[in-house]
This record gives C-alpha cells, structure tokens and sequence, in this order.
C-alpha cells in the first residue's frame, strides 16, 4: 500500500517507521528539511520538503496513486485542509490529526466527508480515554473493551500473593472455562503461551474473559479492587484536561500546573476541580496538598522524565495508583520496570489507530498492548474467509498470534479449540508484530 | 560491529558474481574456446564459497549500520575484484596475479585502463567477461543486489548511499529497493537499445554488445586494441557518442525523461551545466583541430566531439590519438579528466553538480565579502543547498587535489616521467581510462611496475566509491567505540 504522511513530528515519524517496516512504501512530507534528514537516513521511505497545504508540493508527493493520507501536523486547520486537498488530488482515504472534539460529533461527520476528510485521529482525546479507563478500573494495567464489553481484555501484573502462579496453562484452562490467557509479557519480551508454559512472579499476563467473569481474574490474581475517589493531575496538558472532562462530576480532582495563565484557564473550565499553581517536583507542595491521601496519580506534564519520577514518588508515599504520560518511547521498559502502574503514550496509541486502515481486512479495532510491541485486534469473519473454513485446532494459524475469542450475535465466548468461527462473528485476535501479515489471508 | 552480517552480504554477492561468470560461461561455450574450463572452476569457486557463507551465517542479525555499511561496500569491491581476476588467470590470458588483479579492478571500477598489449588475441569469453565486470560495477555491485536480493534489512539506505555517486543520491521511489530496480531497468533498457543500434551499425551482435556493456557503465574496455577506433563507421561513433552521453546523465534524469516530463530534465541546473560544458569544449576543440590539423569539418568536430564526450562521462574511448594533438588542445581535455559525469549516474570523477557548487560557492564568497552581514547561499536548481553539503562539496574537492598531488608525487618514483605519473593517477582517480605520456589511448599499462599497479588500484577504487566511503576506514575514529 502507497501512503503519503504530511508532517514529520512524533506521530508522523512513529508512523513512518512502522509502517515502513510492514512493508508499505511510505512517503513523507514535512516543510523541514532537517527533520527530514534524520529520518531518512534509517527508514526506508521517500521523503519530500514541502507544505502539507501547497497543491504543488502535495502533487509531488504521488499523492494521485497513493491509497491512503495522513495529515499528523501540529496544525489542526492544515491537517484538515491538507486532507481536503489530497482527496481533491485523487488519494484513496484520508486521515486528520485534530486538536477538537468537536469535529467529532455525529453530525458533523458527513460534512467532513464530503470536504474529503474521511477520518480523524485525536491522539489526546484516545490518550484521555486510556487515563479515565485505568483509573475506572483499578486492579488493571490494561483494559480493552470488545464490541461494547461483551468481552474484556486484561492486563494485570501478577504479585507472589496470586493463587494462579507457577499453574500451567493447560490446568488453568482446564479449570477456568470462560478465561483465556493469550499473552504474557515477561521481563519485557513478550510470549504467547503455549499449554506447558506457567505464570510467574512479575508477569504481566492478558486475560480475555467476559464482563461476568471478570471478578473471578481478579481472584486467581490476587487483586482487590477499590474505589478511587481522590485523584491528582500534574500537569493541566491537554489530555489532563480532556481526562478530567472525561471523568465528570464524581471525583475529588487536585491539579497541579506550573504555568499560572493555564492555572487561570483550567480553574475556569473545570469548576469541581482545585487548581495550584506550583512546581509539581516540590515535594512540600506534594505533601501540603495531601498527596498520601490519593487514590490515582496521573503524571501528564510535557516532560517524560518527570513524568516517570513523580509516579514512583506517588507510588512511596502509597497512592495505589499511578499513571505516566511517556512520550520516549526508550523510557517504556524503564518505565514498566519501576513499576509505574500504567504507562500512556500518545504515539503508540494515534499509531494503533490508524494502523487498521493499512490492512486489507474488516478490522473494528486495533490497539496496542502497553509495555510490549504486541497488537490485538478485532477482526470481522467474512464469507469465505479462511478463518470460517475449520475449527480453530485446524486452521494452522500462525504461531505468533492467538485467537481469543469471538463475539457471536451480541455474546461474547472465549476461544476453544474446537470452537469454529462462523460467517459475521467478530474475532478478537492477539498477535506479535510479525504476525500481522499472516493474519491478514485469513479474513480476506 | 556486526562482521557476521557484513560476512554474509558478502556471500551472497560472491553468488551473484558467480552467475554472471556463468553468463561469460555460456559465451564461451557457445564459441566453443579453451577458456571454457577456466570459467566452470571459477564459477565453481564463487557459487560453493558464497553458498558456504550463506549457509552458515543463517540466523545472523539483519541490522546494519553507519559502520557496517561502509565496510561492505569497501569490501566488496576488493573482494569482487579478487574473485572476478580467476577466469583471466585460470585461462591463461594474464597469468600474472597483479595484471589480473589490476585489470579486473579496473572493469569493476569502470576505469577501462588495460594491460593487455593484444586484446584480439584473447577468447570471446574472457572479452565477455570483461564487459560484464565493467557493466555490473557502473551502475554499481550494491545497487544490483538491493534490486534482486531481500537480505539487507533497515540498512539498504546506508549502503545506497555509500556506493552511489554523486553528494546527495536521490530515491525514486519510497522503497530502496523498488529505486534500485527502477535504476537497473533504465540500465538495462539503455544497454539493449545501444545493442540494437550498434549491430545495425555494423557491428557484429558480440562486439556489440561488449561496446553496450562499456558504453553505459562508462567503462572503456573494447574489445578491439584500436577501441572504438576500429570501426570507421561515424554512425557507430555518434551512436556511441548518444550513449556516453546518457550514462554521464543522472539516471533519474533519464527516469524523468521517460515519463515524459522532459521539462523537469530541461530544467535540471546539473544537466544544463553538463551539457553547456560538453559543447564549449567540443567547439573549442574542434575549431583547434581545424587549425592545426588537415582534417576536414566533419571528421574534425567528430573527433572533438567523442573525446570531449568520452572524457567528461569518464569513459575512456579513444577515435583519435589526444596526445598527438597540439599541446593546447591536449591540456584542454586533461582539464577535463577532473569533471566527470553527472550526480547519479556511471561516471566517475568530481561530477558536474560538486563543479558547480564549487564555483557558485567562489562566486558568491566575494559578494559575501562585499557585504559581510548578507545571507547569500548557494542555490542550484532554484533552491538554496544547505551549508552542510557545500562543507562536505569542499572537503571531497579537497580531498580529491590533495590525493591527486600527493600520489603523483609517490607515483614518480615508480614512473620518473612527471607527465605520464599525472595522467596515470588522474585517469585511476577519476575512473576514466587512458592517461598521459606513456599511458595515452595508443599505449598500455602493461610496463609499470607491480608497486605501482596496486597503487593504481587503490586510487580506482578510492574514486569510484567517491574517496569518503573507503578513506573513512582508515580514520581512527571509525574503529572507535
């Protein structure tokens, strides 16, 4: 697949790589030459200096035989032009970076569309939504709804006080009819079980159950879940501020920002919510405000490091739960291993996003698995796609990816063996990077 | 450092080179000469030592970086021209290691210069094989097995960089390998044509195809002793002229001009330069050959015109003798050694871009001292060129005056005649082929000693690989950690 990607930023780079890597042949446009540079001289790409919003620059790009653009500037109103323009020049399908929710109401959607702007990725409001989920979610480091919730995927990091150690995954699923293990990752390598393999201490293992079942991964990992009430933001960033508009009314929410004007701003925006201005590296201010009496702890500032350091501070002063905005993507490990509780990064996730479109296969969602390279999938069973051809046993399906389970009519089953996939199920398939492409032929 | 990857790159390139030892193979076996068997052993030893490496190096990490990739370009072409001087040894045709080693070199690095005092004498094979080595290593060893080969991972790009001339190579495509191919297409689809062309001229279908295989690698083997000479027929000669012409373009120029949109290649700043140049010094020459010859107007600005275009594409054919011209005209063509074809494509040299770069960059510099607090940079192709690629323009030209003095200088001691020493290293350096004095068109290089030949060698290499991708193995930094 051609895919032309205007603006070289985080995103755009991370973007390039990746899907360079999968084998699409990959254009850049950025009006920086230097940027530009840099990431040539590692990636297999064409790259192209120019304006995302110039018909001349865009032109020679080969937008005419591309099959799919992405605006990912900085500038919403670029992004949303620059996609109007390509889909003018002849390109398949465009995707916009914005910086405004409200462009993605319903009803504006076909409005969009007829400017040619087919779909529209805001990387804060995905990265808010991660933030809101873990801190609904306590016990977790990863939720992912399937189809509304009829089936879960979890991530949980087992402790030595879990009963569901050292069991291998045969006498697990023996015992546990509707829990599925499908991965776990292990001093940051990541391994999709086979029968004989076992839990251990420090694991982080992905569960796919249903919502009835739920409590009872709780139990074999020896987790309890509590009520989070309290909450403090460092940083008022702009995913602090969707977060906490995602959060609503229900909770006690303290933020920390540094930057007055935006103190002013917030403190007007968000009435339910305390606004100190201060350096959220001070640990007086930390203290003053009560920082042992928190229940979540959402780092957000611009800066990773920071970011990293004030989630491990929480975590000694017993806030049970924390969460980091990690941009650098070196820092992930790092990050997992000073065990920050959950880890959001932007990228990764805007990257997930619009990776669905790149295959050749009905996907309705795609999301990528935190601390590890792995994706997990959501795909739709066509007719006389492989896939409904034998029972999963059967199939020869890739090693590195494993089915999970199917949601049939509204209900949601874990994968069998001998379950077969029938013509309209949805499938929700975990796979390491190298599998994707061999996962394709069987649901085409 | 990585030497398993670098190891196995090599293996499959020795691959490569054994098929096309099996193309010489087939040549010979169709005339049916004695070198028949010379080929089979080589092809032999390529295709088992290069399937050994393969297979024994599975498994390897595919990442290649900075330092590996100008290892293995280095690499290759040495260890391309030890494999590819077998068939010249084990036929018999120049038993001696250094003459083998000297003219295999020489074909890989399109340089053209010959030790053989009577090339007719040699099998067709062997004349095949020399072709080819010439054809493989124009458009370049690297360039071909990105085309055909999957086994470079994230690396391609250091490697495309590394081998392709000119100071910064331009993708065609998104994919390296996708530009590689495109390259090796327009390559071959010139090739076929001249090859056309040129038995329709009156050249018999070998001959002609030898020529076309020289000809677009800008190499300069013939595989008559007279060269090109032979043929009288000035419709081979323009035809050939044409062809000399098209391989000293930047290929993506010719990319562009078979899409059709011809007005991007008119406008290319490099290609008017090349052009501009090639039609000074063709005039300038002809006028002089008037004057001081008895040639008639045709034959006169025929000569100039295949000299000129020969030279500056770094080709090395010769139609007339330039050292028996007067010493003006001679010196006027000498100068050009120095240029070289365009960025990008087979020739070697300079190149026209780092000329003119170089000399707008002059240029300006007074403006600049005129008005100290300006900001004039250098533009080509109607945009300003970052101060980063006139530091390195600087340093390569650099480089390249000092490598040229500083060789010479070496290079009397082994050769005492001033004249001819300045010919040989300029002709090595630049990739071109004949030199001066006793290395002129009409004579070999069969008398110089063997010192001298590797030395020679080396500055081959050193220019086709542009001086930096090899020179920077020998800065104590590379090894660094």
């Amino acid at each position: 697949m051609k895919i032309v990607i205007a603006g070289a930023g985080e995103v755009g780079t991370h973007l390039a790589r990746m899907l360079s890597r999968e084998n699409h042949d990959i254009v850049l446009l950025d009006d920086s030459p230097e940027k530009l540079s840099n990431i040539s001289s590692d990636v297999d790409l064409l790259t192209i200096a120019g304006s995302a919003h110039s018909f001349e620059d865009l032109k020679r790009t080969g937008l005419v035989k591309a099959d799919l653009f992405i605006a990912v500037t900085p500038f919403e109103e670029r992004n949303v032009l620059a996609c109007s323009m390509a889909s003018y020049l002849g390109v398949g399908r465009t995707i916009a970076r914005i910086n405004n929710s409200e462009y993605l109401q319903e009803r504006y959607k076909a409005k969009l569309k007829n400017l040619g702007i087919h779909e529209l990725i805001y990387p804060e409001s995905l990265a808010a939504k991660e933030v809101v989920a873990s801190v609904k979610q306590t016990g977790t480091r990863q939720l992912i709804e399937f189809s509304g919730g009829k089936l879960l995927l979890l991530g949980v990091k087992v402790r030595e006080n879990a009963p569901v150690l050292n069991k291998t995954f045969k006498e697990l699923s023996l015992e546990n009819e509707h829990i599925l293990v499908v991965a776990i990752n292990r001093n940051n390598v990541t391994i999709i079980p086979k029968g004989t393999d076992f839990i251990q201490n420090g694991d982080i293992v992905f569960f796919v159950t249903t919502r009835l079942e739920q409590q009872h991964v709780f139990e074999l990992t020896g987790k309890k879940i509590f009520e989070v009430k309290n909450i403090m933001f460092l940083g008022g960033s702009r995913v602090a501020q969707k977060a906490i508009e995602k959060l609503g009314d229900q909770y006690r929410i303290k933020i920390i920002e540094n930057d007055l004007e935006r103190c002013k701003k917030m403190a007007d925006k968000f009435g339910n919510a305390l606004v100190i201005n201060g350096d959220g590296r001070n640990l007086s201010l930390l203290k003053e405000e009560g920082i042992e009496k928190m229940d979540a702890f959402v780092a957000t500032t611009g800066n990773s490091e920071t970011n990293i350091l004030s989630c491990h501070l929480a975590k000694t002063f017993g806030v049970r739960r924390t969460i980091a905005e990690v941009e650098n993507l070196a820092y992930m490990n790092l990050a997992e291993q000073m065990d920050i509780g959950t880890i959001i990064n932007k990228k990764l996730n805007a990257a997930s996003y619009i990776y669905r479109f790149t295959l050749n296969a009905e996907i309705s969602k795609v999301k990528c698995l935190t601390a590890s390279d792995a994706e997990v999938f959501e795909f739709t069973a066509k007719t006389n796609a492989k896939i409904t051809k034998k029972t999963i046993k059967d199939l020869g399906f890739p090693q590195e990816a494993i089915i999970g389970g199917t949601i049939r009519r509204g209900i949601g089953y874990i994968a069998h063996g001998d379950t077969k996939i029938e013509v309209g199920d949805k499938v929700v398939v975990f796979t390491l990077p190298s599998g994707i492409k061999k996962l394709e032929k069987f649901f085409k | 450092m990585n030497f398993k990857i670098i190891i196995r790159v090599l293996g499959f390139l020795l691959i490569i080179e054994g098929i096309a030892i099996l193309l010489a193979l087939l040549v010979s076996a169709i005339y049916n000469e004695h070198d028949l068997n010379a080929f089979i052993i080589s092809a032999g030893i390529n295709l088992s030592i290069g399937g050994l490496i393969v297979l024994t190096t599975k498994n390897t990490n595919k990442n290649i970086g900075k330092r590996e990739g100008f290892i293995i370009v280095t690499l290759v072409w040495v260890v391309f021209s030890f494999f590819g001087c077998l068939p010249f040894i084990l036929s018999g045709s120049i038993p001696n290691f250094t003459n083998a080693f000297f003219e295999t070199m020489s074909g890989f690095t399109t340089t053209g210069s010959s030790i053989l005092s009577d090339i007719e004498a040699l099998p067709h094979g062997i004349l095949f094989w020399r072709s080819i080595i010439q054809w493989l290593g124009g458009m370049g060893i690297i360039v071909l097995s990105l085309a055909i080969l999957p086994v470079f991972g994230i690396g391609g790009m250091q490697l495309f960089v590394a081998e392709v001339p000119g100071p910064t190579p331009d993708k065609i495509s998104p994919r390296i390998s996708q530009t590689a191919k495109t390259l090796w297409v327009i390559y071959l689809g010139f090739t076929i044509t001249e090859t056309i062309l040129l038995w329709i001229g009156g050249m018999t279908v070998f001959d002609a195809i030898c020529h076309s295989f020289t000809t677009m690698a800008t190499g300069g083997f013939s595989t008559k002793q007279a060269s090109i000479a032979y043929w009288s027929s000035p419709f081979i000669q323009y035809v050939i002229i044409v062809f000399m012409f098209f391989a000293g373009t930047n290929f993506t120029l010719s990319y562009l001009a078979l899409k059709g949109r011809f007005k991007s290649v008119f406008k290319d700043e490099e290609f008017k330069y090349y052009g501009l140049f090639i039609i000074g010094f063709t005039l300038i020459i002809f006028i002089g050959l008037l004057v001081s010859t008895q040639l008639n107007a045709e034959p006169a600005f025929r000569d100039a015109f295949f000299q000129v275009v020969s030279i500056i594409t770094t080709t090395g054919y010769a139609t007339a003798d330039y050292l028996k011209w007067s010493p003006i005209l001679t010196i006027l063509l000498f100068s050009l050694f120095f240029f070289g074809g365009s960025a990008g494509s087979t020739g070697g040299g300079i190149k026209i871009m780092r000329i003119v770069l170089l000399l707008k960059n002059s240029y300006y510099e007074m403006r600049r001292m005129l008005h100290p607090n300006a900001v004039i940079p250098v533009k080509f192709n109607k945009h300003s060129v970052d101060s980063k690629i006139i530091t390195n323009v600087l340093a390569f030209f650099m480089l390249y005056i000092t490598i040229f003095g500083l060789s010479t200088i070496i290079f009397t001691i082994i050769e005492p005649d001033v004249e001819s020493a300045m010919g040989a290293v300029a002709t090595s350096l630049g990739n071109i082929g004949p030199g001066l004095g006793n290395v002129g068109p009409a004579e070999n290089f069969l008398h110089i000693r063997p010192f001298g030949k590797w030395f020679l060698s080396f500055l081959m290499l050193l220019g086709r690989l542009e001086l930096f991708t090899v020179l920077i193995l020998f800065s104590p930094a590379f090894w660094k950690r």
